[in-house]
């Protein structure tokens, strides 16, 4: 074949396929800018600022009742750690203010959370060393232990299934003593290790 | 309520008291001495008589020493170890020295699992840091008045006092320095010494006490005495 040839039979060729699909290319121009201003303009940091702040109906109802539920939740646990450690409600044992009893001795409470502990216990200057178990009864890994105690300073630490842990975060103060962390309490006036 | 419901009511009751009853009976040196025989020490009389001495004090922890006599019979340690640490409980009271802090430590280096040594060498330190203070006391004219004894000066203090002074004043330097402190700054020991008895201030400590120690006591003079232990 010729070059001639060739370049006929491709020109005629290209012909017959543009008039072919002439119907697809008629106002392809026109549908690139229609779709084209359909999509939604790409916003800058200020602009999606400024719609999170004013949303529509729809999304203004939603982040409120996801505030919302939040603020229920953490009003809930605050209530339910208020109502095991604050002074004023219905247990006056688990108090962390010392009750003072008629022998002169405070009922203290001793806290540690430890949320999937078997066993807490205290062990301190107060009953020798000799462990005294923390209960953790409505089982939510709060664990406590009221023991009454003459005023005073008290060193102490607390084990946790078999590991000792010296740093309560509710001490008056903190010591090492052999090698390892004690916590202290003052009890009486000045501390009451509140 | 019918016998039975009366007989079950009195036993239960015995039951309940009787560790009531056991706990707050008289401790008597015979039960320091089966103790100590169990262990069994090499020198008991030497110890047995120092106890006595002690029982004689109104601070002496006669319950905690006794727990202390029976942990270390218990414990699996050589036995010259054993006798190591009562020793130096011993030399305390022979010394006249309050053993409290002392007790305290050996049944807290129990508790912990520490070896006997390791007791033993934290006793030893404390022993010294106790002689020390008070011969700082005694220095700075504070001075142990014994129960009866007419008062020469009046910065002798009753002997229950002082001895609280000793425990909480050389206890805050034991503490500094196993807190890795070092003897050198008198300033960090002197304000340790200064919160701990703040804080007791009133509760088992009385203020003029207090105040006479932080006025006559500089960070200089802890500083001397931690030295001594650490030496």
């Amino acid at each position: 074949m010729k070059h001639d040839e060739l370049d006929n039979l491709l020109r005629d060729t290209l012909k017959a396929d543009v008039a072919a699909s002439k119907s697809c290319i008629l106002g392809m121009e026109d549908r690139v800018i229609m779709q084209l201003g359909e999509r939604s303009p790409r916003l800058r940091w200020s602009q999606w600022l400024a719609q999170l702040a004013a949303p529509t109906r729809g999304v203004r109802l939603g982040q409120i009742a996801v505030v919302g539920a939040t603020a229920a939740i953490f009003l809930f646990i605050g209530l339910a750690l208020a109502n095991r450690i604050l002074p004023g409600n219905n247990s006056p044992g688990l108090s962390l203010q010392p009750v003072r009893s008629a022998d002169g001795n405070q009922e203290v409470l001793f806290v540690m959370p430890a949320l999937d502990a078997e066993s807490v216990a205290v062990v301190g200057s107060f009953n020798a060393w000799e462990g005294t178990a923390l209960s953790d009864l409505d089982g939510d890994g709060i664990w406590t232990a009221s023991i009454p105690l003459s005023p005073g300073r008290y060193e102490y630490a607390f084990i946790i299934d078999g590991r000792w842990w010296g740093q309560d975060p509710l001490a008056d103060d903190y010591i090492q003593s052999f090698g390892e962390y004690s916590s202290v309490r003052y009890i009486g006036r000045g501390g009451d290790g509140a | 309520m019918n016998l039975r419901k009366t007989r079950v009511f009195w036993t239960f009751t015995l039951l309940l008291l009787l560790p009531i009853l056991g706990v707050s009976a008289q401790i008597s040196l015979m039960d320091y001495e089966q103790g100590l025989y169990s262990i069994p020490v090499s020198n008991p009389d030497f110890i047995l008589f120092t106890i006595e001495l002690g029982m004689t004090q109104a601070d002496f922890p006669a319950e905690p020493l006794l727990r202390l006599i029976d942990r270390l019979a218990s414990h699996p340690g050589a036995v010259f170890e054993k006798d190591g640490i009562l020793i130096i409980l011993a030399h305390a009271l022979e010394d006249g020295l309050p053993i409290e802090g002392l007790v305290g430590k050996a049944l807290e280096g129990l508790a912990r699992n520490v070896s006997l040594q390791q007791i033993e060498q934290g006793l030893s330190q404390l022993l010294i840091l106790l002689a020390e203070t008070r011969d700082l006391f005694y220095s700075k004219g504070i001075f142990n008045a014994p129960a009866g004894a007419p008062q020469a000066v009046p910065t002798a203090i009753p002997t229950l006092r002082f001895n609280q002074l000793l425990i909480h004043v050389s206890g805050t330097i034991g503490d500094f320095l196993e807190s890795g402190g070092s003897p050198f700054e008198g300033h960090l020991l002197y304000q340790g010494m200064h919160n701990r008895l703040t804080m007791l201030q009133g509760i088992t400590l009385l203020p003029e006490d207090v105040e006479l120690v932080l006025d006559r006591i500089e960070p200089s003079d802890l500083t001397q005495v931690a030295l001594v232990a650490v030496r």
